[in-house]
């Protein structure tokens, strides 16, 4: 099967790291996956084509923005592949009623805007997939849990590079300033004396998009620049996705946090099976049994839900105990999660 | 039938009189014709609809991109009618290999972003019935539709003979007809035209009248043009000034007809490209609606296969200026081939004839789609 997917591309978004995976392991069973418009130099990797009619299936994968093509290849697109071949992928969270999560973190500005995203939806497709291992919540709404992993690209001690953090946060700062400021930064206030490096990977963690409102509500790129300073955290731009493993395995401790929104949709996202490439443990700022349900029992152990602090601080003190539980959640990954399984998935759900 | 157009309509613009010619021609025929969208307050004489039950054909008539309607309604039209039941007329020559003439092109990306084969793909995902507004089309795949035509009951006064209107013609004060001549249109690829034809009508301004253009950035060059570097949307305020040519900002598509009524002549010029391609524009036909004797400064060739035998007295020789001054001297002759061509052009081109056309191109696209 060739699949087409239609979405923004972004080489520092998990989506588009996951799409490229896709690439690799479709070519493995005869299948093609590539990416919609012209080749990219910036993403030399990836496979892209405008030879829509080439392909049997297209997936418009969708993220917070109602991602366009030009009218033109809209119109080449909505022409040749008909609505029968034609799926919505929904990795934000949009295709759900208007959501306000502790009047922060929301899918939608309100009404009006889910409306237009949902006769989107509707005018593209009759199915709708969200990454998810939850019950389907709409009759025409398929959960596929989307994103895999791939025990090949796991980075061994020998090859990982230097450790030069204690703690690293990998991702962008969208929505997750209300847990960071309220369950990280004083857990790591509480106990900076005692540990080294703390770095912040990713945009907008020292100010907002240049774009100013375009680019989204302002609270949803809230930060303290000021505090961060004072506790001493450094913060670096977006590494492309093909460095995120190597960024990530720089530090002995990676912290895991999700968007509130997605977490409270149960949506998984690259960095649930990115982080157990790195060479690290990773702490995950999750629901315990949401963690076990996608991770595998083992992998409470890693869950930061109680003192925040002082399990960081267990963990910088226990790193072989950790690393046992971390190869643990590797060998359920491998085992319920890989690519090839997600691949089948995929595909056994495009065939319908 | 129930006809759906599907275009993006302006009252400024592009080739809105045509579509309101389809609707009153398909109320007086039975058909029910619509245009495809949400309804324009901007234009309460036309019917739109998105409901596409029961439609007969969809006409994509196809400018610029955003004649293709926008999400969600794309998607539910190239979903909901068949393809075999939608026809595609490309009325700027975008389906045909890049071309460039003099400045003048069908396809520029550094102004809509779009190469040619975007264009060329587009087209052919909407239908395999593709047609253009010439005779003449370049390629095999391609069917004549001139789309355009012409009511006779559009004329703004009809006269019984070249006689008397060379007559009522000749008897305008200036009170009645205060220009000489008046071109409406905008600046776009024409002015090297437009400055020939000017030169040689400054001789006999006198004996003219005063000349008026009508229409966006003939005072100017735009903006837009100089930073993009399109050329060819040029003008010259000096020469302008020197034979005291009246400009005027662009006017909605129902003043159009009582406008040019105001001059003496009206030309009629095309593009370039439109040139090459022998395609027939909005204007091509409503110039003959206006009380002007419309100068057809169009090649011979293109002026007898569209507007018949008798239309060639309205193309200017070598010097539009002794064209014009013959006709203020022997009006009759010019006026009796004006008539003739409104009678050749009623008999060939009318909107009834252009649904029947549409009517036949339908079936044999339907008929070819089933033995496929």
């Amino acid at each position: 099967m060739r699949i087409l997917f239609v979405m923004k591309h972004r080489g520092n978004a998990g989506n588009t790291h996951a799409v490229a995976d896709y690439m690799r392991v479709a070519k493995k069973h005869g299948h093609e996956v590539a990416l919609f418009g012209p080749p990219q130099p910036w993403l030399p990797d990836l496979q892209f084509s405008m030879d829509v009619g080439a392909f049997d299936k297209v997936a418009y994968l969708f993220e917070s923005e109602l991602y366009r093509v030009s009218r033109l290849h809209e119109v080449r697109l909505l022409g040749t592949v008909p609505r029968d071949n034609r799926v919505v992928l929904d990795m934000d969270g949009m295709y759900n009623p208007l959501i306000l999560l502790d009047g922060y973190d929301r899918n939608h500005a309100g009404e009006a805007e889910r409306r237009q995203w949902i006769e989107h939806y509707h005018a593209l497709s009759d199915r709708v997939v969200k990454p998810t291992i939850a019950a389907p919540d709409q009759p025409h709404v398929t959960p596929l849990p989307f994103y895999g992993y791939d025990p090949a690209l796991q980075l061994d001690s020998a090859a990982a590079p230097e450790k030069t953090y204690d703690i690293l946060h990998v991702g962008h700062n969208w929505w997750r300033w209300k847990e960071i400021a309220e369950k990280v930064l004083p857990a790591l206030g509480g106990i900076r004396d005692e540990i080294g490096r703390i770095g912040f990977v990713g945009l907008w963690w020292d100010e907002p998009p240049a774009e100013g409102p375009d680019a989204g509500p302002p609270e949803a790129f809230q930060s303290d620049p000021e505090l961060f300073r004072k506790l001493r955290i450094e913060t670096r731009s977006a590494v492309m996705f093909d460095e995120v493993i190597r960024t990530m395995s720089t530090a002995r401790i990676n912290i895991f946090t999700q968007r509130p929104i997605l977490h409270h949709l149960r949506h998984l996202t690259l960095k649930y099976f990115e982080i157990f490439y790195a060479d690290t443990i990773p702490l995950l700022m999750l629901d315990p049994d949401h963690a076990a349900a996608v991770y595998g029992p083992a992998a409470r152990e890693l869950v930061l839900s109680g003192d925040t602090g002082a399990k960081i601080l267990d963990a910088l003190k226990r790193p072989d105990c950790y690393r046992g539980v971390v190869e643990d959640v590797r060998r359920h990954l491998s085992t319920h999660h890989s690519y090839d399984t997600r691949l089948e998935e995929l595909i056994a759900f495009l065939q319908k | 039938m129930k006809i759906l157009l599907v275009i993006s309509v302006d009252p400024w613009t592009r080739s809105v009189p045509t579509v309101h010619k389809y609707v009153e021609a398909g109320r007086k025929l039975g058909h029910d014709i619509a245009v495809f969208g949400d309804p324009n307050p901007e234009l309460p004489g036309l019917p739109f609809t998105t409901d596409l039950s029961g439609v007969d054909l969809a006409l994509f008539a196809l400018q610029v991109p955003t004649d293709f309607p926008d999400m969600p309604h794309l998607a539910h039209l190239l979903d909901g009618i068949p393809r075999e039941r939608r026809l595609i007329v490309d009325l700027w020559g975008r389906y045909n290999d890049t071309i460039l003439l003099e400045h003048d092109f069908n396809h520029l990306e550094k102004l809509d972003g779009h190469l040619g084969w975007e264009w060329e793909e587009a087209i052919e995902a909407v239908s395999d019935t593709i047609l253009q507004p010439t005779l003449t089309p370049l390629r095999a795949n391609v069917q004549p539709f001139l789309f355009h035509g012409f009511d006779p009951q559009s004329v703004a006064r009809s006269y019984a003979t070249a006689q008397e209107a060379a007559a009522v013609w000749r008897a305008n004060r200036p009170a009645e007809r205060p220009y000489g001549v008046m071109y409406v249109g905008s600046n776009w690829q024409r002015w090297e035209q437009v400055r020939r034809f000017l030169e040689q009508y400054g001789r006999v301004r006198g004996a003219v009248g005063k000349a008026c253009l009508i229409g966006w950035d003939w005072w100017e060059r735009p903006d837009w043009a100089i930073e993009k570097g399109i050329l060819g949307i040029d003008t010259n305020p000096e020469l302008l000034a020197e034979l005291e040519v009246e400009v005027r900002h662009g006017v909605r598509f129902d003043e159009v007809v009582d406008l040019l009524g105001q001059a003496r002549f009206a030309p009629i010029f095309h593009r370039p490209l439109f040139k090459h391609l022998g395609f027939v524009t909005v204007r091509s036909f409503e110039t003959f609606y206006a009380d002007s004797l419309p100068v057809l400064m169009l090649p011979r060739d293109f002026v007898r296969s569209i507007y018949g035998e008798a239309a060639l007295t309205l193309v200017p020789g070598a010097d539009v200026g002794e064209h014009l001054l013959d006709a203020l001297e022997r009006p009759e002759l010019y006026w009796d081939a004006v008539l003739q061509t409104r009678s050749h052009l009623a008999r060939h081109h009318s909107y009834e004839h252009r649904l029947q056309e549409l009517g036949e191109l339908l079936e044999k696209g339907v008929l070819s789609r089933e033995r496929r």
